[in-house]
């Protein structure tokens, strides 16, 4: 529920915020050792396909335990294809190590998009079928008070299409940097209407800065169907808060059978830039 | 000596009619015990009356009301209430007598804890169990966050209750869930009742008169909650003369008026409390923070009137209200009003009856504000209720029996915008209930070791249209729809619930006890937070959700030692619910018509040992209170099945409280809480999805945060007696004395220093904290 949900996620912090300058409150943050169960590695499968003519990519890796470096080795030998629902086939080759890749193709809005990864003896399938695009007009500045700092927030300006159920995700990046936040957001409440979606750039929860005069953000966006618009938004509710913050984390509803993580998407693509003035 | 058949036989007649007419010359002493100086009701008083040849107790009502059956005879009568000096004197018993008796406070009023009133080893002879009494008097000496005396915060420190986190008042009753506790204020259910996210409890202290929780073995008269029921009861107002009080805190001020209106008939008691951050906003420096709000107030109002001493009239409300704004963005306010009218009528010395009529609502606003993003979004959940209750004394036994009728109102969402809102109108259907209850209780005392209560309570729930229900596939999808007109029943649920307790006294000092209960549950709250939040999502029974019903078993030991200075208590339960919420990933809770299909349903079970140790009497008081407990939840949909901990199971969850009397004018006390961390997810396992790190979790809850461990300290100096009605008082606090971060979440995140590695935070809410209030009365 856009704005309003993020508001309502944020309820602690904007509250401790306020707090925090009208009394000697004495919040505070420690990193800590925690003792954590680790558990066998599991294949984990991105596989996006856009609507603009290109390479479309499918990325095989696998978890590591909690403990170890952040490297997630790639996954080699895969035999990926990914077929729609009239009758066209795509096998894709790997051009490195766990990374698949096929092109040029182009999307198409309607058609149901099936992935088919065969991996040490095992298959993985999953369905997902690109929505209608809806184009963005413009990219726009908006700010927002909090105490006593102004935030610049990047808003996302377009015309929902009325009686069509649209989700939509945003990638931001500043300065050709990915914004450490998820946005996704669907028009449950706000059908058929003029938004102006707006992306905080900063994330309450590390110490990334705020966005500068000068810099550059851009903004992909993608128009998700259903099941994605599930994955991202579970992975967004978990993602502040944490333990006893906020809903107690699971692994997101993937579209992937065979107990695969990760996730295969079939949206639309539009990127936009604007300049911090 | 031989005596022939014929002269047994006569003798036995003879001996049988006069142990006939013998036991038909009982009489009743009956009538109401109050605080000589205020007037005030007094709850639980003790009435006994003792002769060489036999004895009979009674412990006043609700309503101050008491009745004891006794042979004919001369008696010892001794009235006595906790902290109030005990009346003795001599009746002769040879008729019906209204007594109605007046205590005097007592001088030593720090010679007083948590306790069942200064009953003599009431709690080892009462059949109730899992219950405690809170002495309002108490509330002074116990240090809070803030300096803010709470009732919410303090019933936290007895065994079996556990915090809900670090400074709230939610609170979680032997494995119960938090909307489990049936929170009744003059018999209005509070459905919320925490203030500013639960840092603060909507109870007043100084409005209110009595507080008792029950954790298990409910009795009969209440009903529609699974695990506990925290029966709240304000002050009548002082009959004899005006009087005021109250205190000025860091966070707040207090104000209490009452007095008389018609002398010794008729008195009324106003309280109010406001919080002043937003003046200190207003003062900030900086402009941008002067604009926001963030406050709360509550005013608790009663005035009752006495037609005689058969027939009493009360009428008493609540509203409080929360604000939370930061401005040109957001205002958030919540509240709740709560109003009830009672009339007691007393038919005879032995008939006792009280009708109710009561209203209760809660409601939010949350509204957004912005040209283009903008809306007002409503929410309430409105109760009005009809209860007629009867207790009616017998020889053996005391009868309670009544009816009771609830009608739900529940309007989930409104959502209205500005005609250029990218935000659409929006009206989720209201909701309506109607539940039906009857009950019946007998507390019978079979012989002087052996005492029962036993009741049955009968409640038929129906949910009522109007309205179009619809029924979800385990997806999620609609598989019916179904539309129903104006008061038509879309679905009834009929519930038997036995309660059932038993003590027996094995001599003075020691007894046990055993009860087993079942309660049913129609009204849930579905919130995706593990803090109380304002914007919780209320829920009936449907098509879709079943009731919860809880069954409870338990076995207690009582002991006192040394004439009750040294009172203790093990208890051990053992309790399974059924129909238990969970909801689905990616749950839409706020504004969804189709909440239900988002719902996931399954069962629970708890059990424990929770062990109490009081010292009563004497310079130092207070008590130590051990929880070990287990509390899990099964879902076939989540941790593939299995049972997991619930997140508020804690295995081990110690309370000290302690209170000195320094001298004459000093008080020092202090409270120390341990306990295991709350049951949290860790993630076993990371990996990368569009470009960020994710974590991989495998099983739900088996991680633990680490242990809380916190000293609150405070001492109380008390104003010199002058002689003057004028008497004040300073207290003067530290929460988190030691100032230990204690965790409230953590969060896993990448170091920022070294992106390949990650890393666990853990973020505290309170360190140190001073608190100041000085209290007044005169």
């Amino acid at each position: 529920m856009k704005f309003f949900e993020q508001i309502m996620k944020n309820f602690i912090n904007i509250y401790i915020a306020i707090v925090l300058v009208c009394l000697a409150f004495t919040s505070c943050q420690k990193v800590i050792d925690i003792e954590v169960n680790s558990s066998a590695s599991q294949l984990v499968i991105e596989g996006n396909i856009t609507n603009i003519r290109g390479t479309q990519y499918v990325d095989i890796s696998r978890s590591v335990a909690y403990t170890e470096t952040n490297n997630y080795p790639g996954v080699t030998g895969a035999d990926v294809q990914v077929t729609d629902n009239l009758g066209n086939t795509y096998k894709f080759s790997e051009m490195q190590r766990g990374h698949y890749a096929f092109g040029p193709l182009r999307g198409q809005t309607g058609r149901t998009y099936t992935l088919t990864v065969k991996v040490d003896n095992n298959t993985y399938t999953a369905t997902s079928i690109m929505p209608a695009a809806v184009l963005v007009d413009s990219l726009s500045l908006s700010k927002v008070t909090f105490g006593s700092t102004e935030r610049k927030l990047i808003a996302v300006n377009y015309t929902d299409p009325k009686g069509i159920a649209n989700q939509y995700r945003y990638i931001l990046r500043i300065n050709g940097k990915g914004a450490n936040r998820i946005y996704v957001e669907d028009d449950r409440l706000t059908d058929g209407n003029v938004i102006k979606e707006e992306l905080y750039p900063y994330d309450n929860n590390d110490e990334t800065e705020d966005v500068k005069s000068g810099d550059l953000a851009s903004v992909e966006v993608q128009c998700i169907d259903k099941n994605i618009f599930n994955y991202w938004f579970t992975l967004r509710s978990q993602r502040r808060g944490g333990p006893n913050g906020g809903t107690t984390p699971g692994n997101p509803p993937s579209n992937l059978s065979n107990n695969a993580l990760g996730y295969f998407s079939a949206h639309t693509y539009q990127t936009l830039d604007i300049v911090i003035p | 000596m031989s005596f022939k058949p014929v002269y047994c036989i006569f003798l036995f007649f003879i001996l049988f009619h006069s142990l006939t007419a013998l036991a038909q010359k009982r009489f009743t002493l009956s009538g109401s015990v109050r605080d000589a100086a205020t007037g005030e009701t007094l709850i639980g008083a003790s009435v006994r009356l003792e002769s060489a040849t036999g004895k009979a107790g009674a412990i006043t009502n609700a309503y101050g009301f008491y009745a004891v059956s006794a042979n004919e005879g001369t008696y010892t009568l001794t009235i006595s209430y906790i902290s109030y000096k005990t009346v003795v004197q001599t009746i002769v018993l040879n008729k019906n007598i209204n007594l109605n008796a007046d205590l005097q406070a007592g001088k030593e009023l720090q010679e007083v804890v948590v306790k069942a009133g200064e009953r003599k080893n009431e709690n080892v002879r009462s059949p109730q169990m899992g219950v405690e009494r809170l002495d309002m008097k108490l509330l002074d000496n116990i240090p809070v966050l803030f300096g803010e005396k709470d009732v919410l915060k303090t019933i936290q420190l007895l065994p079996g209750v556990k915090s809900g986190g670090e400074g709230t008042t939610g609170f979680f009753v032997r494995g119960g869930a938090s909307d489990q506790n049936l929170i009744l204020l003059d018999e209005a259910t509070v459905y919320n009742s925490s203030h500013l996210l639960g840092f603060f409890s909507t109870f007043n202290a100084d409005a209110i008169k009595n507080v008792d929780l029950y954790k298990g073995g409910m009795p009969a008269q209440y009903g529609g909650r699974l695990s506990s029921v925290l029966d709240v009861k304000m002050d009548d107002g002082n009959n004899k003369q005006f009087s005021m009080q109250g205190g000025l805190g860091l966070i707040s001020s207090r104000l209490k008026v009452e007095g008389p209106l018609i002398k010794d008939k008729s008195s009324f008691m106003i309280s109010a409390r406001r919080t002043y951050i937003d003046f200190l906003l207003k003062a900030a420096p900086d402009t941008s923070i002067r604009g926001n709000t963030l406050n709360f107030y509550d005013l608790n109002a009663k005035v009752n009137y006495k037609f005689d001493d058969k027939n009493t009239i009360y009428l008493s409300g609540y509203f409080g209200q929360d604000n939370i704004g930061i401005k040109d963005l957001f205002d958030n306010s919540w509240g709740n009003t709560t109003g009830t009218l009672r009339f007691n009528h007393v038919f005879n010395s032995r008939l006792f009856s009280n009708t109710s009529l009561i209203y209760n609502k809660y409601n939010y606003t949350v509204k957004l504000i912005d040209d283009v993003n903008n809306f007002t979004l409503t929410s309430l959940i409105r109760d009005i209720n009809f209860k007629q209750d009867f207790q009616y004394f017998s020889n053996k036994h005391t009868l309670r029996f009544g009816i009771q009728g609830t009608h739900h109102r529940i309007a989930p969402s409104d959502i209205s915008t500005s005609a250029n809102s990218s935000f659409n109108p929006l009206s989720v259907e209201n909701r309506y209930g109607l539940e039906t209850s009857g009950y019946i209780s007998d507390e019978y005392v079979v012989n002087p070791r052996v005492t029962l209560l036993y009741g049955l309570r009968v409640s038929l729930y129906n949910l009522l249209g109007p309205g179009t229900f619809n029924t979800y596939a385990a997806n999620g999808d609609i598989t019916s729809s179904a539309t129903y007109g104006s008061g038509k029943s879309v679905s009834n649920y009929f519930n038997l619930e036995p309660r059932f307790s038993a003590s027996y006294i094995i001599n003075d000092e020691n007894s046990v006890k055993a009860s087993y209960n079942r309660n049913t549950q129609n009204i849930h709250i579905l919130s995706n937070s593990g803090s109380s939040s304002p914007t919780d999502q209320y829920v009936m029974s449907s098509n879709n959700i079943r009731p919860e019903i809880a069954d409870q078993v338990a076995l207690g030991y009582f002991k006192n030692i040394q004439d009750n200075a040294y009172e203790f208590s093990g208890e051990v339960y053992y309790k399974t619910m059924q129909n238990q919420i969970e909801y689905k990933n990616a749950a839409r809770l706020i504004a969804n018509a189709n909440v239900e299909s988002e719902l996931l349903f399954g069962h629970g079970r708890a059990y424990g040992l929770e062990l109490y140790a009081k010292k009563t009497k004497g310079k130092l008081s207070g008590w130590i209170s051990y929880t070990l407990s287990r509390t899990e939840r099964k879902f076939n949909e989540l941790n593939n099945g299995n049972y997991f901990p619930a997140r508020q199971d804690r295995t081990h969850d110690v309370a000290l409280v302690a209170i000195y009397k320094l001298g004459k004018r000093w008080t020092l006390s202090g409270n120390y809480i341990y306990n295991t961390g709350n049951a949290v997810t860790y993630p076993a396992g990371k990996y990368q999805v569009g470009g960020n790190t994710t974590y991989f979790y495998t099983e739900r809850n088996a991680n633990r945060l680490p242990y809380t461990s916190r000293l609150d300290v405070s001492a109380t100096l008390e104003g010199k007696d002058t002689g003057k009605r004028f008497h004040s008082s300073w207290s003067f606090g530290l929460y988190n004395a030691l100032n230990r971060k204690n965790p409230y979440s953590i969060d896993f995140r990448d170091v920022a220093s070294d992106p390949t590695r990650t890393e666990a935070v853990q973020t505290s809410l309170f360190g140190i904290i001073p608190s100041v209030t000085l209290n007044f009365k005169f």
